[in-house]
């Protein structure tokens, strides 16, 4: 009898697991450029999902140079991945070509309205929809570090104020001290990173009708003004083939440059290379343009359309993406969370001296801000090459800024799909 | 007597041939036909994400391209690109015969030259970046040599004049070393007799290079002419890295056309990408043509 019960409960357990090994779903999740500096972070958030959904496991990969491009070969394929970490401009790239689930679908609008910034839905949403359940942001005007050794040298005594503030310290610095004062993103690759600078001074980028609208007369005083600082070699020339980010960040790091102004992720790196430097950087607000708005990037997490496993995606991307996770992120790397909850978050509001904390501290509630300024056309990769080359022709002297503007609107309004 | 070929014999040739013909079919026959068809259809993101397949649309992306000024401008490049092919290979050639004297030493160099090969183009492109800075190598030694003042100075990469011959430059460093292995094995094939025969008759040592050695060398100078000019004009990966194409699109070449269609985006246009590699290739093919004609037998030298 008890050799019966003994085979009757192990044929029962083992038909309990193989149900339950059936019944688990592998969901696969694509990160960029994350491994191997946040792969801690990445695992254990992984393994607490994977605790509290026992029936969902995760296959981790971390992509970099060739996201986009194998996610196109895998869809091909028929082996797409479930969950993929994209930016804003990809994300809506993504959508607009047909590309994507809507998360609004999937997890519901309430959801997302209850959990993420306004802003950061609206930055994922297209035609109604929202692609994507924002992750973490980023902003172009968050912080300005500065050099107090250049500054003193030069003769100022405070951060700039305005644009206008930001032109005038370009030239003092370098007059005064040989170092440049400030690397300005005017044609960061494969972005139009210059239709930023239009977006903070309160200019228009599209007009009423989604016509391309950036060549008024404002407009072309405003490029002028930075064609005059290029020109002036005020900038490095450098500025119209790398990113401009990746320059200030060499040059600030070899006293070469007076300002930065960007998130405390410029500090991070600082930190490693040039740690006298690093601690004795002034952490400050950078000046806001005329419009008083905050310029930025994200990230978000979206399900493809041929996810074999939307439902349980949705969930991996809804958890990843939650308040607590995203503040723990912000833990280890000074990200913006893109959550409400993030707003009054404790850990934003202590300061001490380190200039990271101090930077997490000026931005970390800041995500409700994040705004791209623009909104990625269906054929962006086109268009932008047009627009920064024209930028660059305008840079170079080859064509007035009016003209440079004229022409780029006019292959815009030619060629937006 | 007549021979006479079995039917099993037959089938076995066949069947060590499968293999090889198979991984051609699949990974060489196969995608030149499906990017030639694709060469004259639309097939873009948009019908990619909705699963249609691609639709023909007879010449209208050839007729898109010969209207598209950075295509042409990207085409026009790359023949200019073509430049290098001579230099590189007089320049190996000669590397070569000095380097395949007996003489001490010589293995280092053998291996020197051949480093900028199998280096990677990324780490390249941050050395040659240091080269081309406006404060770097390049500017440093001309202003030592005072062919040019510090005032003077400019970054070789961002001037529309230069950045062309800096990558330019770049491909030659990397291609060097290849062509010079392959001159090598061709050198060392010469019976060393002939070269014996040379010197009994009074030959210098110039007369033996153009009397005995060129001529022998003559299949070696047209496949390496060959491989050079196909690499030159796809060139694709140090002005990726070094010039992104800048400035102004001086460096832009077709095959940086080609990827930025096929591969940039969701919005990708691979009907388009398509056709414009096969006016690269249609442009190969010429060139080729232009070598065999130009290097082959009957211009003098041996089969």
């Amino acid at each position: 009898m008890r050799r019966a019960l003994t085979t009757l409960t192990a044929a029962l357990g083992i038909a309990t697991l193989s149900s339950a090994a059936q019944a688990q779903t592998t969901v696969t999740f694509w990160t960029w450029y994350l491994s191997p500096k946040f792969d801690d972070y990445i695992k254990t958030t992984i393994a607490a999902f994977e605790k509290a959904n026992p029936g969902i496991k995760v296959q981790w990969f971390d992509k970099q140079d060739s996201m986009v491009q194998d996610f196109l070969a895998a869809v091909n394929l028929g082996n797409a991945p479930d969950v993929i970490n994209l930016n804003i401009d990809e994300t809506q790239k993504a959508a607009q070509n047909g590309f994507l689930r809507a998360a609004s679908d999937l997890s519901g609008r309430t959801y997302l309205t209850s959990t993420y910034y306004p802003q950061s839905i609206t930055n994922f949403s297209y035609q109604g929809k929202t692609y994507g359940y924002p992750w973490y942001g980023w902003l172009n005007e968050g912080v300005l570090l500065y050099n107090p050794d250049l500054y003193q040298k030069a003769g100022l005594t405070r951060a700039p104020r305005s644009l206008t503030e930001m032109f005038t310290y370009a030239r003092t610095v370098k007059d005064k001290t040989g170092a440049y004062g400030w690397v300005p993103a005017m044609k960061d690759p494969n972005t139009a990173s210059f239709l930023g600078y239009f977006h903070a001074e309160g200019l228009p980028i599209y007009a009423a009708d989604g016509k391309a609208a950036f060549n008024t007369a404002a407009h072309a005083a405003l490029l002028q003004k930075f064609v005059d600082l290029y020109k002036g070699g005020y900038v490095p020339e450098d500025v119209v083939r790398r990113e401009a980010f990746q320059i200030a960040t060499e040059l600030y790091a070899q006293n070469r440059l007076a300002m930065i102004i960007g998130g405390p992720q410029a500090l991070t790196r600082l930190k490693d290379t040039n740690p006298g430097l690093y601690a004795k950087t002034v952490v400050t607000e950078a000046p806001l343009g005329k419009a008083n708005v905050q310029t930025g990037g994200g990230m978000d997490l979206v399900v493809p359309a041929a996810s074999k496993h939307p439902q349980e995606a949705a969930k991996l991307a809804a958890f990843f993406t939650n308040n607590a996770n995203q503040l723990a992120f912000a833990k280890v790397v000074p990200i913006v969370p893109t959550t409400l909850g993030s707003r009054n978050a404790a850990q934003f509001k202590t300061t001490g001296n380190d200039p990271v904390a101090r930077a997490t501290a000026l931005v970390g509630s800041s995500g409700r801000f994040i705004n791209p300024g623009f909104r990625a056309p269906k054929n962006s990769d086109d268009l932008y090459k047009n627009f920064n080359d024209n930028i660059e022709a305008a840079l170079r002297g080859k064509k007035t800024a009016q003209v440079a503007l004229n022409d780029a609107v006019k292959y815009w309004n030619a060629n937006m799909k | 007597m007549r021979l006479r070929l079995r039917w099993s014999d037959t089938l076995l040739s066949y069947a060590f041939l499968a293999p090889a013909l198979l991984l051609l079919a699949v990974f060489t026959f196969y995608p030149l036909l499906y990017g030639t068809y694709l060469g004259f259809t639309t097939y873009d993101g948009a019908r990619f994400a909705r699963g249609l397949g691609p639709e023909w649309t007879g010449l209208e992306n050839f007729r898109t391209l010969a209207n598209d000024p950075l295509f042409v401008q990207s085409l026009v490049n790359s023949v200019k690109y073509l430049l290098v092919v001579p230099v590189l290979q007089v320049a190996s050639l000669g590397v070569a015969v000095l380097v395949n004297q007996q003489l001490p030493g010589m293995a280092f160099f053998r291996a020197a030259y051949y480093v900028p090969v199998v280096t990677s183009v990324s780490l390249a492109a941050v050395m040659w970046e240091w080269v081309f800075h406006r404060e770097g190598t390049l500017n440093w030694i001309l202003t030592a040599l005072h062919l040019t003042t510090k005032e003077q100075a400019f970054g070789w990469l961002n001037s529309e004049q230069w950045a062309f011959f800096a990558v330019m430059l770049v491909t030659f460093w990397r291609g060097f070393g290849y062509y010079m292995v392959l001159y090598l094995a061709g050198l060392q094939n010469i019976p060393s007799e002939l070269e014996e025969a040379a010197i009994l008759d009074g030959a210098n040592a110039w007369q033996r290079f153009w009397q005995v050695t060129v001529p022998l060398m003559r299949p070696t100078i047209l496949l390496c002419a060959l491989l050079s000019t196909i690499a030159a004009l796809k060139v694709l990966e140090e002005v990726l890295v070094l010039t992104n194409g800048g400035p102004l699109n001086s460096t832009y070449t077709a095959l940086m056309y080609v990827y930025a269609k096929a591969f940039q985006g969701f919005e990708f246009n691979y009907g388009l990408a398509s056709a414009a590699g096969l006016v690269v290739a249609a442009v190969g093919l010429l060139l080729s043509a232009l070598n065999f004609r130009l290097l082959r037998s009957d211009a003098g030298g041996p089969e």
